[in-house]
Parts: structure tokens; sequence; C-alpha cells
């Protein structure tokens, strides 16, 4: 047990958590834009799993490691708008056409990778360049902070700032309060001049551009080549976080740090001894525990608002039908 | 939409047909003709890309059809895949790991004139008449009771990335009696060089996590591990990116590794001391190669080992590179002493939870 709290308290656990944390977190921020205009994007791991395999052929090919964030930046909104074409002109269930969308990118890339580079499960024969890290200059020179917040891969901060710029977008700009009005009901902000289709085409590549970033972090800066499903359900533990955290960017940052600790933690629990079966179910006992905390909360403030509403629905006499 | 899903449809059944046709055609009606069933893909750099080697080797030098299929990783897909090619026309039907055997003793005597080879597994043949299946098991744990002694000898070394600490990794793919022969060999191989040596374990649970099995790696490298072993198919090149990024050792598994990653990323290639190869190329090859003289032992298993180089460590210049003289020689001194039978090692075959616990805890780092 001295030995687990000691690797808790180390600075090298921080930074873990931080990687750990980073590819959820862009699935998490991505889904929540989409969920609270409305259309939930679940493809995000396909989205992930493209923009990671355009990384790495895109980087190797060019031999330059922008060209390759360029390329799965482009190959996540692509393929976001697939998904919006089809969810929104041809009107399938945005459900069916992510899970499309995953099996596709499931499969797709495997068969791209045998085109390019005749490796049918690890890109190991390109020579892909890998995304910079950074040394922030101030922080780094502080003792226990720096060590863990220095010196991550760039991405890392993207992710970071990127909690920022949603939130920013969300909450201070016209097009964020639409956005939140289309997903709020449609109908209202139809009526009112929003042209729902547009706002929920935005969404969608919003999320594609932040699927993107998560996809390069993976084979660009987490690991230096594309594997066949190498996203390994990160994109669904993201829709999770983003539920976890109501749907706010700072929620999604919470939620996914705190996925991040809980399968941080499972890979230094082996080491004193703990059955690998239990370490292994950590991480999906955790989100069972949070969400039904999170489900606690919310039946706990319903009951509250009902309490305090009633007195004034009887004084007036209206008859509030639902929530 | 209805018109577009039946269009949709229609290439579909087209595609299939026109596949099924290309499986039953052309073929030659002399030649023997062998098919290898993979449950899973082809591109895993390490096990089923080894068995599709020997059977495209037979092709070439023993005259053989081959036919390999990839049933990929749908497990519902495997059953009525075996009962198909079981059918057809194939003389020699040849598939893989413990995940088949439950289907193939129930196929195999179904098809008295077929015969059978399953590889690293062996049926139960107390169960019904499977006198036309051979097994093929591995002794994994005696090429990983070498791979030990050389990670306690690299640790214990003044290499220019080992450090004072006796510690060393290894990164299990799952909990499994197969990896668990790995890490029996490796334990027992480790401590033959250094008794007091610890072996830092972590199993992923999963053999498609690379990302995973790198952060399970760091965090070994973090502890002070010099030098870990992977075990753990796609996952376990996870590890290999891990030893680059904190300048360690590793010991690659089942192909040469370190000839992986040669032209692409000669840096990461120069940190993998050797690999401990399963020849599933070999044994296959020798299989169909004695199928054909009709000396092929139908009805048993066999375990293959060092003796039938069906394991050992991989031998390449960054081997010769990395490693001194009097540590190749230690090995061979090791692996003469296991063929005469000097040295037995253990196999976690067979061997109850308590004893492998035991075994484990016995240098579990901190104790």
């Amino acid at each position: 047990m001295k030995e687990l709290l000691e690797t808790i308290l180390s600075p090298a656990f921080g930074y873990a958590i931080l990687r750990v944390t980073t590819p959820i977190l862009f699935a998490g921020l991505g889904a929540a834009v989409t969920e609270l205009a409305g259309v939930i994007n679940i493809g995000m791991e396909g989205i992930m799993l493209t923009a990671a395999l355009a990384g790495v052929i895109v980087g190797a090919l060019c031999e330059s490691a922008a060209a390759g964030l360029a390329a799965a930046v482009a190959a996540g909104v692509l393929m976001a708008l697939v998904m919006a074409y089809f969810s929104l002109n041809l009107k399938t269930d945005i459900i069916l056409a992510g899970i499309a969308l995953n099996l596709m990118a499931s499969g797709g890339t495997v068969f791209l990778l045998y085109v390019v580079a005749h490796d049918k499960g690890v890109s190991s024969s390109l020579a892909s360049p890998v995304l910079p890290q950074v040394r922030i200059p101030v922080i780094d020179q502080i003792p226990v902070l720096g060590e863990i917040l220095s010196n991550h891969n760039v991405m890392v901060y993207v992710a970071l700032l990127s909690v920022l710029v949603v939130s920013y977008f969300l909450y201070r700009t016209p097009y964020g309060l639409r956005l939140r009005a289309v997903g709020e009901n449609p109908d209202a902000a139809d009526s009112v001049g929003i042209s729902v289709h547009q706002v929920q085409y935005v969404a969608l590549i919003i999320s594609g551009i932040l699927g993107g970033f998560g996809g390069a972090h993976l084979s660009m800066g987490y690991v230096s080549w594309f594997a066949r499903d190498m996203t390994a359900g990160r994109g669904f533990i993201g829709i999770a976080a983003q539920a976890l955290g109501g749907q706010t960017p700072i929620g999604t940052l919470l939620a996914s740090l705190f996925f991040g600790m809980t399968d941080a933690l499972s890979n230094f629990m082996h080491f004193i001894g703990i059955p690998s079966e239990f370490v292994q179910m950590l991480p999906y006992l955790a989100t069972v525990v949070a969400l039904a905390l999170y489900a606690r909360r919310q039946v706990t403030r319903r009951a509250r608002l009902a309490r305090v509403n009633r007195p004034v629905e009887a004084g007036t006499g209206a008859a509030a039908e639902g929530d | 939409m209805r018109k577009w899903f039946a269009l949709l449809a229609a290439v579909a059944l087209m595609g299939s047909v026109l596949t099924a046709g290309c499986l039953g055609g052309g073929a030659d009606e002399d030649k023997v003709k062998v098919v290898l069933l993979l449950n899973g893909n082809l591109g895993d750099k390490s096990f089923f890309d080894s068995a599709n080697a020997g059977v495209l080797r037979a092709e070439e030098e023993l005259g053989v059809e081959v036919k390999v299929i990839e049933m990929g990783l749908d497990q519902s897909k495997w059953e009525p895949a075996l009962a198909d090619v079981s059918t057809q026309d194939y003389d020699l039907i040849i598939v893989g790991t413990w995940q088949m055997t439950e289907y193939l003793e129930k196929i195999a005597p179904q098809h008295p004139d077929k015969r059978y080879i399953i590889f690293d597994t062996a049926v139960d043949y107390t169960k019904a008449d499977l006198s036309n299946v051979y097994s093929i098991l591995y002794k994994q744990n005696e090429g990983s009771f070498l791979a030990g002694a050389l990670a306690a000898m690299v640790t214990t070394s003044d290499m220019p990335l080992a450090n004072p600490e006796k510690l060393i990794g290894f990164l299990g793919g799952m909990d499994i009696p197969v990896i668990n022969d790995f890490l029996v060999g490796y334990i027992e191989g480790a401590k033959y060089i250094e008794p007091d040596i610890k072996v830092a374990i972590s199993y992923v649970g999963s053999f498609g996590d690379p990302a995973k099995g790198k952060e399970m790696a760091l965090a070994q490298y973090q502890m002070g591990v010099d030098i870990g072993f992977n075990v753990a198919g796609e996952t376990g090149l996870g590890q290999l990116d891990a030893a680059k990024e904190m300048s360690r050792y590793a010991l690659g598994v089942d192909s040469d590794q370190a000839l992986l990653f040669k032209d692409s990323d000669p840096e990461k290639a120069g940190l993998i001391v050797t690999s401990m190869l399963k020849r599933v190329d070999n044994s296959l090859y020798r299989a169909i190669d004695l199928y054909l003289k009709g000396e092929l032992p139908f009805g048993e298993a066999e375990s293959l080992g060092l003796a039938e180089e069906a394991v050992g460590l991989a031998d390449n210049e960054y081997y010769q590179q990395l490693t001194t003289e009097e540590m190749r020689q230690t090995l061979a001194e090791i692996e003469a002493k296991i063929l005469s039978g000097e040295i037995t090692v253990s196999t976690a075959f067979g061997m109850d939870s308590a004893e492998l616990d035991a075994l484990r805890n016995s240098v579990r780092p901190g104790s």
C-alpha cells in the first residue's frame, strides 16, 4: 500500500494522467458540442481512427508532422461531413449513421493502410513523424508542478486550450447561443430565423476538428504509428465523459480527468499484487459509480426544484405539465 | 431510400458470389490442398504473420497448394468457416489458438477423411475420436528462460542504459496460461542468473491496444525497470515505443521485432536487445513436410521447443552489437543444458494458480 501511495503522489503519475486524459477529452468536447446542438455524434471513435491513419500516411509522405496534423484534421472533418450529410440531408437516424461510420472506419482504415503500406495491422513500415513535445518556460521551473504540466506532447496543450475555446464559443458568442438554442428546441430556433440545418452542420464539423486532433494525438504523439482499431473505445469513453460532465466543457474536462486518473491508476496497481482482473475492471467500475452518483444528484435536484415550484404553481393556478 | 438499400444489397450479393467463385476455382487436381484458417487478421507482425509465412514457404518449396483465410475477429464466424472448409476438397486444414479447440473437437470427428492441424494449443483427445487431428504446442517457456536469463544479465551489467536496480519487466497481453508460460520461463531464467531478481509484471487485458501497452510499459520503466519483455501481440508494440521514449531496453516476441523497425525507426530497433522467437512458421512447414512423407503423428499432441528450433532468441546485428561475447557464451551454455535435460523449465500449463501466484510473488518488487 505504501508503494501505491508513493506512486500516486509522484509527479510522474500526474504527468501520466494528463497524457491518458487527452484523447478522451478531445472526444468528449466534440461530443458535447454536437449534443448541445441536438445531433449527438457517436461516430467519434471512427473519426479519431480515420484521422489517426491520415496523420500517419500524410505525415510520412510529406515528412512533416504539421502536414500530418493538417491531414488528420481534414480527415476528421470529412468523416463528420459524411455523417452530417447522411443524418441531416438524407435524414437517417444519427445513432445509426454514427455506428455505420465507426464500422466503416474500423475496416476502411485497415484497407487503406494495406493499399498504401502493404501492412494490415501496424504502420511500422512507414516512417511517420511525431508531433513535438513542448517545454513551458516558467512553469517548467516550478518543482512538482513543472514536472506534471511541462514537457507534454503539443496536443495535450491543444486539448486543454480547446476547453477554453469551446467554452468561450458556446457561452460568449452569438453563434454559441444559437447552437444551444437549436439543441434545446429546434422548432423555436427555426421560428426566430435560425437555420437549424446550418447550425447542426457547424456543430458536427467542430466535432470533426476535435476528433481529428484526438486522432493525431494517438498516432503521432501517444505512439508513433497507426495500429488497427487503436482508439480502443476512447471515443465512447469521451461520449460518456461529456454526459457525466453535463455537456459543459469544464464538466467534460473534469470527467475526462477522472477517467484518465482511474486508467492511470490501474497501470500502476499491478505492481502491488492486486489481481489483474480487478485492475482492468477499475476504469469501468469508476464509470458506473460516477454515473450513478450523477443520476442521484439529478434526481435530488429535480425533487428540490419540484418542491420550490409547487407553491408558485398553486398560487397562480398555472397547470405546468412536465418540466 | 429503399431503392438505394436494394441496390446496396444487390452489390453486396454480387461481391460475395464473385469471391466465392474465386475460392472454388483454379484447383489443380494432383496437388495436396492445404488451407490455413486464421481466427484474426494478418498484419500482427508476430503470430499470424509467422503462420502465414510457414505455409507460403511450404507452397513454394514443397509444391502444395495453399489457401489462407482470415476469419477476422468476429468469433461467431469461426465455427461456420471451419465447418465450411471441412466440406470442401482440402486435404489438410490448419487452425490455431486455444479459441479454436472447442470448434475443432466438434467438427473434426464429423469429417474422418480430412486431416487437421491445430497449433499453439492441443485438443482433448479423450473427448471424441480425434485421430485425424495433430496438435502443436510450443515450449515458449524454454525460449523465455533464455530471454529471462539475458534480461537478468543486462540489468546487472554496466551497459549504458542499464541502472543498478535488479529489476526487469514483463508486459503480458492477458492473464492466461499461454502468456503465463512465457512468464514462468522468463522468471526462472532470470533467477538462474540472479537469484535476487525482481520482476515488474503487468497484464494489459487486451492484445489490440498499443497506447495502453505503452502507458503500462512507461509505468514499469519509471519504476526503475531497465529491460522489459513484451508478450502482448499488437499491444506489446507500445512497449517498444516506451523504450524509445525512456531510453531503456526491450525484448521482442514471436517474430524479430528489431527488424520490423530497422528501416523506419533505427533508434527504436537499436534498443531491442533480441526477440524471443516463436517459430510458428518452422513448425507448420515441418508438419506439412512430415504430412507429405506420411510421417505426421495424427491423433497426438507434440511439444516443440529449442530442439526443434520452434522457439529461440533472434540473432541479428543489434543483438551482436548490444550483448557481450560473455553473455552470448552463457546463453549458449544454458541452451545446451536445457537440451540435455540438465535444466528443466517449469510450464504454466497445468500449474495451479497458488503455485503461479507464489512464483509471481517471489519476484514482486518491494517484497
